[in-house]
């Protein structure tokens, strides 16, 4: 079974390496441009520390995006996880639709939902954001209402013994247990909001990915690597602070 | 029910209130960022008003009569997304699976794996798209400069899950493996594999996953393929075929979760007894 | 710890305790499994009742149907005269409102403080917008405060739930079930995750609601001498049937036999 398998894997990527019908791997093309690339890895190499300046304010528009989308996101994903988990919805139509209406929204990446409403709205922060909070929902209510249908519906049923309404018990007993879940899930949002918003800017929404998009086509490849160590240095300061405030959460 | 004795002063002895400083002050940390985020954002939040009419028009613009007869085109470049997905996937596991052995604790010296480690994060960090671009100079906007950005991206989270993976293997079969005097390969060969290839084979297919969507993102900056597609189309704002595009988006992702999925089920749990 | 009488005012009961009726009530599963078969049974206001029984006779799903969390297939279902197997939405709300609950295992929600634990008893007559802001009313909250003081746990008021013993946990549980100023007050194996000493304190606080407030008190037990020691009336189940009936404090071990279908083991009593 595992030679089968195995077999059908090399076959498969040996006839998506052909040209025309697969990607064609074209080493003459390589081999001629290799210099090229070898010069533009150089230029990586040797960040053009001047640039940092113009590069502070795209920086912070993109942290912006990302706090807002987070915040936004999280405020309409905490009610939802509740509509969309066992629990604290019994109600079996109303929790399918919005799992089915979830799992759609999940299914399309977040540049793509900015690259449509850039178009739709216009270029700037504000498509960004927007792509965020679909993109945030959608993972938020899929991982708080999974841990939701993890918990014990003891004290659910307690308070439907005491004659309150779902949304009393949502509120007053689902929500103190749900908490530290809803917390460390919006924490994990927010880093992969960092790394998403950075960019966002290539297909127009705001942020340094329209610096990015602006010194590329320029092949100013100092100027990105700069970007890129910028880009490096937030993403891992902020996952290691995000990992220690979670650790304590739990 | 009438009160009988309205405000008669509570005559219990009450223990005095928790203070909670720690979280008071997280509290106030996360309110004053996102105010200062709202505050300092560039957007004319007077738009927001007319945005849902205005979202609910595209939706319809987009939905109420998708362009079908663009199918085939779009089904042809959805075949090429997914070839950049499946050798991006299978290039980043041939370069990440020996490196993630390497960076295990056990199997390579601490220097090794500090380093390797160190570089799996820092190839974490950055956005495929970023490689996409740095490897445009060399190859062009053709497929295998996705293939080849999904693949190193991929070596980021498949070097971590599989030297994680290694890690929580039980030390008994690998013991006893050293203890035949077995060298390392066979000892990885016949003490860890067999008991980490569910895992191995569950993230691989987990990450082909994610690059099917990666390579619809790709694409946006012209790769090739669905993502190239669409950047084309929106731009046109020719909205039926966009509406279009984004259903078929949405049905080859969720189709190919859900046999990824089930695959990666049967692969945990061994095969259902008939 | 405090016992006696009421404090006159926002404390008392407004008027009596309910007394409960089931006429000809069958519940089945829609497993396909019976739960009970024809029951009819009737407690008097302000009785004390011990339930006896194996697991899987019935006990569980008889005091489930007082309350409506488990629905009749037939039969009539009245508390206090109203009924409860056809009340659906808010009038079912309304009639749980007045019955209060104690389980087995607590169901405390443990990562939240005692106090809003105990408020949980004043849902039912508290409005939306007051829950979903945790603004509370103060008369609810001093109701909070008074019952916490009966069982004796006022000093923990603030305390996060899950920090308390299985007793105290218990113990909350029981004033959560006495802020809804109840009628009728239903304990589903109250002391079955207790250890004896604690066991006996918690079967005191329940025989004391119901001398001291004069609360109709419907008790699950698997233990003979507690039955035997705080029940004044004794029911017996045994596959869904009602198979004993009588005074408690008169029931043999011979009767027990006869309820459990087998003799009287060490395990069905408290103390060993």
């Amino acid at each position: 079974m595992p030679w089968t398998a195995a077999g059908i894997v090399v076959a498969v990527t040996a006839f998506m390496c052909l040209p025309v019908v697969g990607v064609g791997l074209d080493i003459g093309a390589i081999a001629r441009n290799w210099q090229q690339g070898a010069v533009r890895v150089g230029e990586l190499l040797t960040p053009d520390w001047s640039f940092f300046p113009r590069t502070v304010g795209p920086i912070l528009e993109t942290l912006q995006m990302a706090v807002i989308g987070t915040a936004v996101g999280a405020a309409i994903s905490l009610p939802v996880s509740f509509w969309a988990a066992r629990p604290t919805n019994p109600f079996t139509p109303t929790r399918a639709v919005v799992r089915g209406i979830l799992n759609v929204i999940r299914a399309v990446p977040e540049l793509v939902y900015a690259a449509v409403l850039v178009a739709m709205v216009g270029v700037g922060a504000l498509p960004g954001i927007l792509a965020l909070v679909l993109f945030n929902v959608g993972i938020i209510v899929k991982l708080v209402s999974e841990s939701i249908d993890a918990t014990d519906a003891g004290p659910l049923e307690a308070g439907r013994a005491a004659g309150a309404t779902q949304t009393q018990i949502n509120r007053a007993i689902a929500l103190p247990d749900t908490w530290p879940a809803f917390v460390s899930q919006t924490l994990y949002v927010f880093e992969l909001n960092v790394r998403a918003s950075t960019v966002l800017g290539l297909v127009g929404a705001g942020g340094i990915g329209l610096l990015i998009d602006a010194v590329r086509t320029f092949y100013r490849y100092d100027q990105l690597s700069l970007v890129i160590v910028e880009i490096l240095v937030i993403v891992v300061v902020l996952d290691t602070v995000s990992d220690a405030i979670r650790r304590r959460l739990v | 029910m009438t009160a009988l004795a309205p405000s008669r002063p509570l005559s219990l002895a009450l223990p005095p209130r928790r203070r909670k400083p720690l979280r008071t002050l997280s509290w106030i940390v996360v309110t004053v960022v996102v105010i200062a985020a709202f505050w300092s954002a560039d957007i004319t939040w007077s738009r927001l008003g007319e945005l849902p009419a205005e979202i609910l028009r595209y939706l319809g613009l987009m939905f109420l009569s998708p362009n079908w007869e663009k199918l085939p085109e779009a089904l042809w470049q959805t075949w090429r997304s997914v070839e950049m997905a499946w050798i991006g996937t299978v290039l980043g596991i041939l370069i990440a699976t020996p490196l993630s052995l390497v960076a295990a604790r056990g199997f390579g010296p601490a220097p090794v794996r500090v380093v390797l480690r160190f570089v799996f994060s820092l190839v974490r960090a950055v956005p495929e798209l970023v490689f996409a671009i740095i490897i445009l100079s060399v190859t062009g906007l053709t497929p295998l400069t996705g293939a080849l950005a999904l693949a190193i991206g991929g070596i980021g989270t498949l070097g971590k899950w599989g030297y994680e993976a290694v890690e929580n293997v039980a030390p008994g079969p690998i013991e006893a493996a050293r203890a035949a005097g077995g060298s390392t390969a066979q000892v990885l060969r016949w003490g860890v594999w067999p008991q980490a290839s569910p895992t191995f084979l569950s993230f691989w297919l987990y990450r082909f996953e994610i690059n099917v969507r990666a390579s619809a993102v790709l694409g946006l900056i012209g790769v090739g393929g669905i993502g190239d597609m669409l950047t084309s189309y929106t731009q046109y704002r020719e909205w039926s075929t966009v509406g279009m595009l984004l259903i078929v988006v949405v049905v080859v992702t969720v189709a190919i979760d859900a046999v990824s999925g089930r695959i990666r089920r049967r692969i945990m749990e061994g095969p259902r007894v008939r | 710890m405090t016992t006696g009488s009421l404090t006159p005012g926002v404390e008392a009961p407004a008027s009596a305790p309910w007394g409960i009726r089931l006429d000809g009530v069958s519940v089945r599963y829609p497993n396909g499994t019976v739960g009970l078969k024809n029951v009819t049974l009737d407690v008097a206001p302000g009785e004390l009742v011990a339930v006896v029984g194996l697991s899987g006779s019935g006990k569980s799903t008889l005091i489930r149907t007082i309350n409506g969390l488990v629905p009749a297939t037939s039969g009539v279902v009245e508390v206090g005269g109203r009924r409860v197997d056809n009340a659906s939405g808010r009038r079912l709300r309304e009639l749980r409102g007045h019955i209060g609950m104690v389980f087995q295992s607590f169901n405390l929600a443990g990562r939240t403080t005692v106090l809003n634990n105990v408020l949980v008893g004043r849902l039912a007559h508290t409005p939306l917008w007051r829950t979903l802001f945790g603004a509370y009313r103060d008369a609810d909250r001093r109701l909070a405060f008074e019952a916490l003081d009966r069982v004796g746990l006022l000093p923990k008021v603030w305390d996060r739930a899950s920090a308390l013993s299985g007793g105290q946990q218990q113990r909350v549980a029981i004033a959560r079930a006495l802020t809804q100023q109840p009628r009728i007050v239903l304990a589903d194996e109250p002391v079955a995750s207790l250890d004896p000493p604690t066991a006996r304190g918690v079967m005191d606080d329940l025989r004391r609601i119901n001398v001291d407030l004069g609360i109709t008190v419907l008790v699950n037990l698997h233990l003979l001498d507690l039955a035997r020691e705080y029940g004044t009336r004794m029911i017996g189940m045994r596959a869904g049937e009602v198979v004993y009936d009588g005074p408690a404090a008169s029931a043999t071990d011979a009767d027990f036999a006869q309820i459990y279908g087998r003799s009287v083991t060490a395990a069905d009593r408290l103390e060993r």
